[in-house]
């Protein structure tokens, strides 16, 4: 396997991702931006957007997040967001109900998702 | 001397009362895992956050960074935000709060400046409801339940920010139960607005410099309205384990309590059984040998 770069993907609950991958795109406020191992240090804002993990030249997971930060160094990515949500693993329903019954931004970030899926 | 059927109806009603509290006791320790476990979830994010802000405001010019950082310049009017719990039978946790909320607005007020309340939970709430209702802006109710939604700290820390930018008050303060141990808890008070920053923490990007997207203060600017919700989030994950904790802790004591109460009880049940039955015996002979 290649150089990977260890991804952490936490929200204020919990560590929702914490796996090495080759690269790591990110929705900064400022366009896209992918991150290789060895990556100069960065302190980026995001935006509502999906985090792609590339892994053996593929994107591995999907991961819808609600802005955030990240900070990027040589050997590792951490990405702090207040919501996330696994697309491989969400399902269309389910994301339904709960953004029926949210309001705010919360609702207006599952409807994102929903329409990602 | 109380009857033998008193005694009975009294130990029963003691030993009733400590099923509840074993009940209770039992009932706050599996949710104290589980409490206790999201509250360790929660810290890598508020730690990270709080790292990040650390090395952005070492790098901020004081003179033009937010006033989320630096407060705006006044000092006049204070808000508190006051974490206490929703119920009661928890020892001494929601009475913790009260006093130090107590003596703080007096502190405060001694000092000639301005006291909002914030109040989450209803203990503290209704507890300083007279004395202080006037200057509660809000109370919330029913947020800390088995577990703490961050959909709701954000809310506040909305409604703490839209506050700072409406000028309605200058500095913010949170009051809450810092989760020690599972025996103690300690009364924590910590500063929103302006920003507490660590300034003596060894910054994390040890002499690597960063590049930052955008510009530091603008990040900045965007970083600490999230740190707020953030701060408060972990206030009432900190504050729903120790609450949890107060309550086991008190139920065990209640529950040893009416223990020894039964067992004083129950000596004094066989003793004035004992004294009844020597009294007819004493009643039966003397009879006999008066005929």
């Amino acid at each position: 396997m290649a150089e990977t770069t260890q991804l952490e993907l936490v929200t204020p609950a919990d560590i929702m991702v914490q796996k090495p991958a080759e690269m790591v795109v990110a929705p900064g406020a400022e366009g896209l931006f992918g991150v290789l191992p060895r990556h100069a240090p960065l302190l980026s804002d995001l935006v509502r957007g999906i985090v792609e993990v590339h892994e053996n030249g593929k994107v591995a997971n999907r991961f819808m997040i609600d802005g955030g930060l990240a900070d990027v160094s040589g050997e590792s990515v951490t990405i702090l967001t207040e919501r996330a949500e696994d697309l491989d693993k969400a399902s269309r329903d389910e994301v339904k109900s709960r953004a029926d019954a949210a309001s705010g931004a919360e609702a207006e970030f599952l409807n994102a998702v929903l329409a990602a899926l | 001397m109380p009857s033998l059927k008193d005694l009975k109806t009294r130990i029963n009603s003691v030993k009733s009362t400590q099923k509840i509290t074993s009940a209770m006791k039992m009932v706050a320790a599996a949710k104290l895992r589980r409490a206790q476990d999201s509250a360790e979830r929660g810290r890598p994010y508020a730690d990270r956050m709080q790292q990040i802000i650390n090395s952005l405001a070492a790098k901020a010019d004081p003179s033009s960074a937010p006033q989320l950082l630096v407060g705006n310049g006044q000092d006049k009017t204070h808000l508190l935000v006051v974490v206490s719990a929703d119920r009661g039978l928890c020892g001494g946790f929601n009475g913790a709060i009260t006093r130090q909320t107590r003596t703080e607005v007096a502190r405060l007020r001694g000092e000639g400046k301005t006291v909002k309340l914030l109040m989450v939970g209803r203990k503290s709430a209704d507890a300083l409801r007279r004395e202080l209702g006037d200057s509660y802006i809000e109370a919330l109710e029913g947020i800390q339940g088995t577990s703490v939604a961050f959909a709701d700290a954000a809310s506040i820390g909305d409604k703490v920010r839209d506050g700072f930018e409406a000028g309605e008050f200058d500095v913010c303060t949170v009051i809450f139960n810092k989760f020690k141990s599972a025996i103690s808890q300690e009364v924590t008070l910590k500063k929103l607005i302006p920003a507490e920053v660590d300034e003596s923490a060894p910054s994390d990007d040890q002499g690597v410099s960063y590049e930052y997207e955008p510009e530091e203060e603008e990040l900045l600017a965007a970083v600490l309205p999230r740190n707020i919700s953030t701060q408060i989030y972990s206030a009432l994950l900190e504050s729903s384990a120790a609450e949890l904790a107060a309550r086991m802790t008190a139920m065990d004591n209640a529950t040893r309590n009416a223990g020894d109460l039964i067992d004083r009880l129950t000596l004094v049940y066989n003793r004035t059984r004992q004294a009844t039955i020597t009294k007819e015996l004493i009643e039966i002979i003397s009879g006999a040998e008066a005929v």
